[in-house]
């Protein structure tokens, strides 16, 4: 399983108002855990008022610059976000993943590539890896980003971008579609969606060369393009996608405080929460929940039925379970109340689990 | 830019994932429930077939055989890397079940599974010599070919890129069965024998496509997971699994 190692904040600096670029030197020997693919993520733990949040960020540097940078916009409300663009400072502790995530296709110097890149916002932070990465490593092949923001000043490494262009001259193409800033050519202004692509690829984009395609960005958004680009005769295997969706789990609350203590009897009563359909269920407190739910007929989701692929997951809303055995759930999975229900026995004579949460 | 969108609608308008940070919480146990159906058949169709390596008639055969117990193997490993992604104790998984275990040649289970792993009912039933290995594994290896085709499009798209680089693998190995196959049924006194094999694993691997369910297909199509019905998917392989046994000389079930 994937451990967390400590990494200390060597540089920040502010790339837009809202977003902090931050660069990390992995401690104790880990530099080679962070060895990254260009296009992948490090995910990030943090204690907020005693309760752990995980929040995972693209890395915005390219193989080549031979550091590990990652950027971070503020979301409103976003716990993490906000005390990265805030409090954070160089010499901090960050408790990091290694890099993860498959947004990339594997790179081969001789190759002549035509690719084209799609970003929203802060989706432009594995973008940049990508087209950086890929321009220093295939020397011949090409580069274009369409990059959609709301306006000129939230356009996150709008300098970098435009050093970029001069540095690969002829290589990097930059459309930069902007949702409320007017730009000389009407295009260029608006959405990125499925018809806007269209209009892109009628004159300014030249589709039918196009390798490979990467979407990064909010959701109607990477819908909209994805189809743009199998319309015109991209297929799936052809397409990158990298969604980090724009609501990320938020915090959960933590299960109830069980009501009253066990009992001896060796009945318990479950209910349990599956698609949204609500079952209560008497189950002799030596079976599983997962087994008093199949038994009484409900499609409860399991494999390995040792704890050890985690298929059966639920939450504990109410109540006590005791979990006999567990390989694959993480402590601070445990601690907001998660169970494999396949190993779980009820303790308490009344238990409230939910497999939808 | 602004629009906010649920992880359900973005699915259900052909959304595609790409980690594991906002999978919803049902999607997830289907996902891998998926998985692990697939890593459970693959590793105990390999166990099985270990076996048979030792009844291969000639050099070829056992190369053949040899193979495709090593590449369903790697199948298994490269699908258990993505659960693991998800926290499945990936080195646990692989050891905690005797994937060798078979039920007795007449067991009537029907589709369901074993109490302990998710393979598919087809595999707890065991082969019979070579022969019989060689027409399971084309009907199988036939109905594998149409199930990949369908799960090389999930809407997570680093379990449909693994798929994708498996099917072709997978197509090599009912094409080696085919040959095989081919082989065997050229010898007239063979045939009765490869015919009762015929008859015996047809309905089972029939069967592998499961039984219809219109809410659960709904709900798995919403996902993303699904796109065609398990009758529609039979169908197809009826079609193709006939075709190359009847060119054979050989009767479909």
């Amino acid at each position: 399983m994937a451990r967390f190692h400590d990494l200390i904040v060597t540089d920040l600096h502010k790339t837009i108002r809202d977003a902090v670029v931050v660069t990390l030197r992995p401690a104790n020997g880990a530099a080679q855990d962070f060895d990254f693919i260009q296009g992948q993520y490090l995910t990030f733990r943090r204690d907020f008022d005693g309760e752990e949040l995980r929040r995972s960020y693209s890395i915005c540097a390219g193989k080549d610059e031979g550091i590990l940078q990652v950027g971070i916009k503020r979301v409103d409300g976003g716990a993490f976000s906000t005390w990265a663009n805030e409090e954070l400072k160089v010499g901090d502790r960050l408790e990091a993943m290694p890099p993860m995530g498959s947004f990339h296709t594997e790179l081969n110097p001789e190759a002549e590539k035509q690719y084209l890149g799609f970003a929203g916002g802060s989706g432009i932070t594995p973008v940049l890896s990508i087209l950086k990465t890929t321009l220093a490593r295939e020397p011949k092949s090409n580069f274009t980003l369409v990059y959609a923001n709301k306006g000129v000043n939230t356009i996150m490494f709008r300098e970098e971008l435009e050093d970029l262009k001069n540095q690969y001259m002829g290589r990097l193409n930059v459309i930069h579609i902007l949702e409320t800033d007017a730009q000389e050519i009407d295009l260029f202004t608006g959405l990125v969606t499925e018809e806007k692509c269209a209009q892109l690829f009628r004159h300014w984009i030249d589709i039918e060369n196009v390798d490979t395609a990467f979407i990064c960005g909010p959701e109607p958004m990477m819908l909209g393009i994805a189809r743009a680009l199998r319309d015109h005769g991209l297929d799936d295997a052809r397409i990158k996608f990298e969604l980090f969706a724009s609501a990320q789990p938020g915090r959960l609350k933590r299960k109830a405080v069980s009501q009253g203590a066990a009992s001896s009897a060796n009945q318990a009563t479950a209910s349990i929460t599956l698609d949204g359909a609500t079952q209560s269920v008497t189950v002799p407190k030596d079976q599983t929940i997962l087994d008093a739910a199949l038994q009484n007929a409900m499609d409860a989701p399991y494999a390995c039925k040792a704890g050890v692929c985690s298929t059966c997951r639920c939450r504990v809303l109410e109540g006590e379970v005791e979990m006999v055995a567990n390989h694959a759930l993480e402590d601070y999975e445990v601690e907001k109340g998660y169970v494999l229900s396949c190993q779980s026995f009820p303790v308490t004579d009344r238990v409230v689990v939910d497999y939808d949460q | 830019m602004a629009e906010e969108m649920s992880i359900e609608s973005y699915l259900a308008a052909g959304g595609i994932l790409s980690n594991p940070a906002n999978v919803p919480p049902r999607y997830r146990a289907e996902l891998m429930k998926l998985m692990a159906t697939f890593v459970d058949s693959e590793l105990a169709g390999a166990a099985g077939f270990a076996d048979i390596i030792n009844d291969a008639p000639g050099l070829k055969e056992r190369i053949a055989a040899a193979r495709i117990v090593l590449e369903k193997t790697d199948h298994a490993e490269r699908v258990l890397k993505v659960m693991g992604e998800f926290g499945a104790d990936t080195a646990r998984y692989a050891s905690h079940h005797p994937w060798t275990a078979r039920l007795p040649r007449d067991a009537d289970i029907a589709a369901t599974r074993s109490e302990h792993d998710m393979r598919l009912a087809v595999f707890n039933y065991p082969l019979q010599g070579w022969a019989d290995a060689v027409v399971m594994n084309l009907l199988m290896g036939r109905a594998v070919v149409v199930q990949l085709a369908e799960f090389a499009m999930v809407s997570y798209q680093p379990l449909a890129e693994a798929f994708r680089a498996i099917a072709p693998r997978e197509a090599r190995h009912a094409q080696l069965a085919e040959e095989g196959l081919a082989n065997l049924a050229a010898e007239p006194a063979e045939r009765d024998a490869l015919q009762a094999s015929v008859d015996y694993w047809w309905p089972r691997v029939a069967a592998s496509f499961g039984a219809a369910d219109t809410r659960k297909f709904a709900a798995l199509k919403a996902m993303g997971l699904r796109r065609s019905t398990g009758e529609e998917l039979r169908t197809r392989w009826v079609g193709e699994a006939k075709a190359r046994l009847e060119a054979l000389g050989l009767k479909a079930g």
